[in-house]
Parts: structure tokens; sequence; C-alpha cells
């Protein structure tokens, strides 16, 4: 599947342009176990997951998208 | 007509128009081409269009040519890649005779024991297989990479390929028209006509930009295509992709199909009639497609002796009259030693022995779709050839895979063995592994696991997974894009090279490691004062009404109360609690800071707290004026002497103390100047615009020459800060280091409500350290230092830990360092061994302790 991500300021541009910054997650946690879950223990979930990217190569924004990491549709 | 000639294995060969290398030796009589990869069995031209192995040569030095679509040149120098003595006479060739000694997967199963075996084998097995020797000592190739943007690429500039593109740009579409040869180059002869037209038109659209001689490697996602010509790497990012790249003819597996004077039909058609060469004085022609037909009517109009055509019924009233024509026959085998002699054929059930010296065959096509079959998923459009369904070709024996010499016995041995798929055959005998990647042996593999899989299996009969490179590329064009490095200079960089300085990589910059003499350096800024270029300090500014909140949560230390005008040392820790940068913060008047950090890291620091300003919602702008601001540090104990002169604005110990910043103007460049302590003296760092570099550095020099003030590269600098107990992350921390093993908690304030890594800190102050980053000082080593950095630590016969960084300490007269060692129970192993050198463990800083000489 072609990967083009939607980046909120430059529009659909292709993935070599980004870094991907890894699943959402919250910044902060609720205690020191849900925080190493939260940084070591991601779901990597076969199907849709909120994650986070970076436009390393554009506008250097960072923003949150839904991929399926299946399919790698989008949205 | 003759133009010119080239030279072959010590004889000249004349070159006629529009011949190939192929051509032009094969009309001297040469009909060994190349020897087999592993059996070392003779091969002779048999595609002719550049997908076969049997052509290779070695042209100019380069192994692994395809001598049937490189055209011939006056002076190249043209060898048989393997062979011993010759390919001609090849006594290499017993390895034949010794096949059972190398079946399919022998590296598994013959000299294998005992142990000491393999790798004597191996020597001799890697010598006398592969291409042909590499050239040594050739001069390093200049090839290039680029990147083209396009709407629709389309692959293989045949008749479809022309055809595709002419309708895309007449959509009003960018099309680039790729081809591994030339326009309309590989399109069979009957078909020449139409595509001079369609050529024509191609080159007169300027919407359509044509590379000849550049071949589609690989599509990956993006979509991306990767297109390789002899000297470059084209990356091409298309929105659509056609793949035009038409059929090679069938590649039938039967007993002696491998010999020389085995060809297929548009190999022969183009050497009778666009070389005038017959293929052979008795030709025997099977036939069983209207192209297999034309090719057989365009040997017969060359005027060569085709002594019989085995084709269907349908064909005999087109079969001339000087041919005999064998309806419906079949072929069985082929004979010859080293070459056809004849050729069996069954008619209505008999066998007939028929003498010839030359077997032609054009059953069917081979649809080269590789590119269409690797990428599902993007969007791709097969068109002409490269769609159709391809003809099954018949196995009976034989070769099944030129490239990799695997015989049908082989795949029956590997089949019996359990290896029942065609992918799985693949994987084991490597039949489709070669260079035609393929496109002769694939359809034959998959005919051969369908004849023998149960009906209905459809995974043993699925065609094999296609693969990049789809077609054969140098390693020096797929390295193409290593050599273009950005290389980042200041605005120093001239000046550096007038005053003679080494220039090296550091962190993507270019920067002087030394002038000539790093001791004398290093004298002159613990002595007097020295000048250095630090411009390529990452410099990120940070304003906005959330600044201050930012910086308190994206570094464990106290920064909030940080007043305007002072400056503080900072760790940059990760989520999970390692130490992942550090840098120097200075606060504004106005609420804003100037972060410096690590040169090089620029982009990593400005995408950290890009993330953190995402994550945490806050209200900041960012602003990384890497590029944007030179600096240059001066220091030394004369370090204020050399600026006095050069500005009006106070910059005594009372205005400019150490830990603070101001903003002053030195020999009129408006600077920021910074007090830091890197190198362990009075040192100002002068932030200015980049433009006004060389001046400032001129002035500078020129102030201080009353102090022998020199500039220092980053040689003394290594010494300079190690005396300091100064570490470089990434130099001397690992990526799991926290603050506490870099024994840096200073830095780290858990008082604070939250930063980043917090969490992760608590949890781990649970638990034992592990190792620490240790100074140490070294006594009876080498009088080399340099050696003694990344060497493992000993205590008592136990690797402990490793030097990050060691220098030779001209205050302290003797060999310091930086290691991580092991701790157990929170205590560090005593009697520490570098080498030949015994270390102590030491106390930081190594020279100044209390910091005085930073302080004035």
């Amino acid at each position: 599947m072609t990967l083009r991500i939607p980046c909120p300021t430059c529009g659909e541009r292709p993935h070599t342009e980004f870094t991907f910054g890894g699943e959402a997650r919250p910044a902060v946690a609720e205690d020191t176990e849900a925080d190493f879950a939260r940084v070591f223990l991601p779901d990597n979930h076969p199907g849709s997951a909120r994650e986070r990217w970076f436009h390393a190569l554009g506008c250097r924004t960072w923003f949150e998208l839904t991929r399926d990491a299946t399919t790698n549709r989008i949205g | 007509m003759t133009q010119g000639s080239l030279r072959f294995e010590g004889r000249e060969v004349p070159i006629h128009d529009g011949d190939t290398v192929a051509s032009a030796l094969f009309r001297t009589g040469v009909r060994t081409f190349s020897r087999s990869l592993k059996s070392h069995r003779r091969r002779g031209l048999y595609c002719g269009t550049g997908e076969c192995p049997n052509c290779t040569v070695t042209v100019d030095g380069v192994p692994g040519v395809r001598s049937c679509v490189t055209p011939a040149g006056g002076g190249m120098r043209v060898e048989r890649g393997r062979g011993w003595p010759s390919a001609e006479h090849d006594l290499l060739h017993v390895t034949d005779l010794m096949h059972p000694l190398m079946p399919v997967g022998f590296y598994m199963k013959t000299f294998v024991r005992p142990r000491f075996a393999w790798p004597v084998a191996e020597r001799v097995i890697r010598r006398h297989t592969g291409s042909g020797p590499l050239p040594r000592r050739r001069e390093p190739a200049r090839t290039t990479s680029r990147h083209l943007h396009v709407d629709t690429i389309v692959i293989g500039a045949g008749t479809s390929g022309l055809s595709a593109a002419l309708e895309t740009v007449r959509a009003g579409e960018r099309v680039l028209l790729c081809d591994a040869f030339g326009v309309g180059s590989q399109v069979p002869r009957p078909r020449r006509d139409a595509i001079g037209a369609l050529e024509a038109e191609a080159r007169k659209e300027p919407g359509i930009e044509i590379l000849e001689g550049y071949a589609a490697l690989g599509v990956y996602e993006g979509p991306t295509v990767a297109l390789a010509s002899q000297d470059e790497l084209v990356q091409v990012h298309p929105s659509r992709i056609v793949v035009a790249t038409g059929a090679a003819e069938t590649h039938e597996a039967f007993p002696g199909n491998d010999l020389p004077g085995v060809w297929l039909g548009r190999a022969a058609s183009r050497m009778a009639s666009a070389h005038g060469v017959p293929p052979g004085s008795r030709v025997v022609f099977v036939a069983s497609t209207g192209e297999g037909l034309e090719h057989l009517l365009a040997l017969v109009a060359a005027g060569t002796n085709v002594t019989a055509a085995v084709v269907p019924s349908a064909f005999v009233d087109r079969v001339p009259p000087a041919v005999e024509a064998i309806a419906d026959g079949e072929l069985v085998s082929a004979h010859g030693r080293g070459r056809v002699r004849s050729v069996v054929v069954r008619e209505r059930g008999l066998e007939r022995r028929l003498r010839c010296d030359a077997l032609v065959l054009s059953t069917g096509l081979s649809p080269r779709d590789e590119l269409a079959r690797m990428a599902p998923d993007e969007p791709v459009e097969v068109v002409g050839d490269a769609a159709g369904d391809g003809d099954t070709p018949r196995v009976t024996g034989g070769h099944l895979c030129l490239c990799e010499d695997v015989t049908v016995h082989d795949a029956e041995q590997a089949w019996a063995e359990g290896f029942r798929s065609a992918e799985i055959l693949k994987r084991y005998t490597t039949a489709t592994m070669g260079p035609c990647r393929g496109a002769m042996c694939g359809r034959a593999l998959t005919a051969f696991a369908a004849a023998r899989s149960d009906e209905g299996d459809r995974a043993a009969v699925a065609r094999t997974t296609a693969r990049p490179p789809v077609r054969p590329a140098t390693l020096e064009t797929l390295a193409a894009s290593v050599h273009e490095m950005i290389e980042k200079r200041t605005s120093l960089h001239e000046t550096h090279l007038a005053a003679g300085a080494a220039l090296g990589w550091s962190g993507g910059w270019k920067r002087p490691f030394s002038y000539g003499d790093a001791a004398e350096e290093y004298a002159a800024v613990r002595e007097r004062a020295g000048l250095m270029d630090v411009g390529t300090l990452a410099k990120i500014l940070i304003a906005g009404r959330d600044a201050s909140a930012l910086v308190d949560q994206v570094f464990p230390g106290r920064v909030a109360d940080l007043p305007a005008g002072r400056t503080r040392y900072v760790l940059a820790l990760d989520e999970a609690g390692y130490v992942a940068d550090d840098g120097v913060l200075c606060a504004f008047e106005d609420g804003s800071y100037l972060l410096t950090s690590t040169s090089g890291g620029a982009e990593r620091m400005d995408a950290r707290l890009r993330e953190w300003r995402h994550r945490l919602g806050l209200h900041v702008h960012l602003l990384d004026r890497t590029s944007e601001l030179g600096a240059i540090l001066v220091a030394g104990p004369r370090a204020r002497d050399v600026l006095e002169p050069l500005s009006d604005d106070p910059i005594d110990a009372a205005a400019l103390s150490h830990a603070t910043h101001a903003d002053v103007t030195v020999a009129g460049v408006p600077c920021t100047a910074i007090r830091t302590g890197f190198v362990g003296e009075l040192g100002f760092e002068l932030h200015h615009p980049r433009s006004r570099g060389p001046e400032l550095w001129s002035a500078l020099q020129s102030a201080g020459e009353a102090f022998a003030i020199r500039p220092f590269g980053l040689d003394a600098l290594e010494i300079l800060r190690l005396e300091k107990g100064h570490l470089y992350v990434g130099q001397d921390t690992l990526p799991d280091d926290t603050p506490a093993k870099l024994g840096l908690d200073r830095l780290v304030d858990m008082g604070k409500e939250w930063f980043v890594g917090k969490a992760a800190l608590e949890r781990l102050a649970a638990m034992p350290l592990g190792r620490r980053l240790t100074p140490l000082t070294f006594a009876g080593g080498p009088p080399d230092t340099d050696g003694l950095r990344g060497m493992p630590v000993m205590a008592g016969g136990d690797v402990v830990g490793r030097v990050t960084s060691a220098a030779t300490s001209p205050a302290l007269g003797r060999a310091i360092g930086l290691a991580w060692i092991r701790t157990h129970g929170g205590e560090l192993p005593t009697d520490l061994r570098v080498g030949e050198a015994t270390a102590t463990i030491a106390e930081t800083p190594f020279y100044d302790p209390d910091g005085e000489r930073l302080h004035g």
C-alpha cells in the first residue's frame, strides 16, 4: 500500500519525509508501573492504532494519525 | 563495413555496423561465450535479449557484462570470465562430472564433515565459481544518485510502453519513460516497423522524459521505483506505475537444452537478419507461435539453411518449401559434445534424429511481470506482453535454471527430499535466484511443481516471490548515494584552510582537528589564550508564553528559577530516563531561552522540543538558529584581556561572571557572549551572525597577538575537556545511561513535580546501578594513549568495563580517561588493568578541581 502521510500543514506527502514517533500514548502515567508499560510495552496491535508522526523533512510538525498497521490505511 | 575492432583474448575482432559484442564475436567463430556457474559447462548465445546469463563476458575489466545487448566499441578489451586455463579449454569442466558432490543444498550436505574440510572446500569453490574475478585496483567510480518526481513512470519503451506514455502525456500528465536498453531496442524484429512512428512521436513530446540504459530494479513502498544505469542510481517517485517490460521467450527444459547452438527465436533471427550471420549451417527450428513462424521466415529470408521446422499443423502451409515441415512434432532432446550436433524429434510416435549445428526454439512467451508482482498494493498497471498469461514450458530434463546450474534432476531430488512447492524449491535449489531473476526459469520451475503436485494444491504451483533487483546492477551504482554526504561548514571554513588546519568529519560538520601542533594549542589555552570555532553547536531559541514551562518539563534539572542573564548546564532525558543529550540553557529578560547543545544534534534536539511542545500542549515558539548563528570560543587566562580592547560593553568579572551571558558588541559585531567552562579556563562563547564570523575571528586574532593567542582544534579540546572530566554524550555514554550511571545526579531535581523521564528514574532508583562512568588514571601503559580508547577494562581476568575516552594530560603528566565499569553491590572493582597499563579510579575534575580558573 502506498504510504503517503497526511501532514496537517503540508497535506499528503511521501512517508520518506516523516519520522515515526511510535504509538500515541499519554505523556504522563498514573504510577511507575503504568509508566513502565507506557514506555516499554507498546501494544503492537495488528490493526488500527493512533500513532505520532513528525514531518522531519518538511514543516517539522508533530501530529497524530490513525493507521492500520496491517494494511497501512490511514484514517 | 567494419567500424574498427575490439580485442578479444589477444586477437583483434572486427566490428561491423550495428554490432553487439556478441555478434562481433560470433561472426569470428566464437561459440563458447561463458562457462556455467558451478559445473563449468559450455554456454553459447541463447536468448539474445539480455535475460539469460550465457553471453556474459568481461569487458574492460568489468565482469558479468551481457554481450548480446552491449554495443561493440572500438578498442574494447573483451575476455571470458570463468574457466581455467581458459573458457575455451576449461579443465574445471571436470566439476560437471563431480556434480553428485555438489547437489542442491550441497553446502549443508557435502564438505560438512570433517569440519576442517569446509574452509578448504569453500576457498576452492569460491575461486572457481562466480562470474569471474573482480577487477583489482580499479579507480573508484563516480556514480551519482538523484530523485525524480513525475506523475507516471512507464517502465519499458517497447510498443506498449511507448503507446502508454503517449496516452498518459496526452491526458496532461508528466511521464518518465525508461528502458533498460534503448527505445524499441528489444521489440522482436517482425514488429519493428510499427515502432519508428511511435518513437518519433514520443521524442517530440516535451511532457515525456526518456531515460535509455536505465533498468528498473524494483518497486518499493511510496511508491518508489529504483532505476540503475552504468553510473547513476535514480529514485523515481511517481503517482502511478505502468509496467511495460514485455516478455522473454519461453525457456524449455529438455535434455541438452543448455548446449551451445541452442537458440531462442529472437536471438537467432536477429543474428541472421540484423548482423548477417546465420546461427548455424544446418538449423532445426521449433516454432509453435505466430512470432516463432515470423522468426523462421526471417531466418530463411536472410539465407540461413533451415533443414527442418517442427510446427503445429496449422502453420505447415506457411513453412517455406526448402524447409522440411514436421507437423505437430515434439522435440525430445539435443545432443552433442560441447555443442549441438543433432536433435531428436518425435513425429507421430516415432523418434527421428536430425543432424544439425543449431536448434532454434520459439515456443511462446514468459511475461516479465516481476515488477508488478512485487508490489501488489502499489498503483501499478501492467500493459502489453508483460500483462499476458504466458505459455507453460515443457519440463522433461536438462537445465531448469541456467544461471544457477540447476538441472531438472536436481529439482527432482529436492522434491523427493520434501521441498514440494515452487517457492521452497526456489529457496532450496536457488533456481530463479541468478542474474536472470527468473525471467527464463521462473515458469519452468512452476511448471515442474505443477506436474508433480496434487491437483488443486494452489500453494505448490503459485509463482515464486518477485524481489528486487529484477535486473543486474553493480554495487557501485547501488552505493551511489553514499558519496553524497552533505558537508556542513561554518563561515570560518576558508579561514581554517588558510591557517593550515587539518579538517575532519565530526557530527556531519567539517571541523579543524588541529592546526599542526595540538600540544602547543593546548598550552595556549591553559597558559595564554586560545580561539576555537564552535559554530557547529546546536543553537535553538525557545520563546513564547509557555517557554519556561517547556524547559522546566523537558530538562530534569531546576531551570524554572533560572534568572535572566544566567546560564545552566542541562541534561535531556528520554522517557526511559536515559541521557539523550546535554546542553547549556541561557535565560533572557523577555522570558525566552537560547539552548546550545551537542554539535550535530540540532535536528534531534529541535525534534525533541517540538515533540514535547506538542504532547504537553504548550504555547511555545521554537527556532533552530544553528546555521544562522556562528560561535567563537575565546578561552584561557588572558581571554578577557583579548576581548577588552575590542568592546565598549562591560565584560569585567562583575558584569560577565562565570555561568552568565550578556549581549555585547565585539569588534563591531553584535554578539551574545556566554561564559562557559568546557575547557576549564576563563571562556567566552561569542554567538554572532554567521556572516560576520570571519571579521570577528580576525579581529580576535589581531587583539590576541600580544598574548600569542592560538586557534585550537578538536584534538586539543579532547585533552582540555577530559582534564575537567566533562563527557561527550554519545562518545562517553551508552544508550541506556541514566544520570546516576554518569555521576550526574546533581543535574536532576527529583523534587520537581514532573519532567520527561522522572517516573522512569523513580523506578530505576530502586534497582542497582549496574555500571558507572568512572574517571581513571593510567600508569605503565604505552605512551600513545589513542590506543586506550575502546579497550576493555580488566579486573582479575574478567572484563569489567570499557574505556570511552583517553588522553595524556600535560597538566597531570600522565594518561587519564573515562571508562564505564560494572559495579557489584554498588562497589567498583579494584586492581584494574587496561592492556599493559594499570588503571586507578580517580576523582574529576582531574584539573583545577575547585574550578578557580573558571571564575575570574
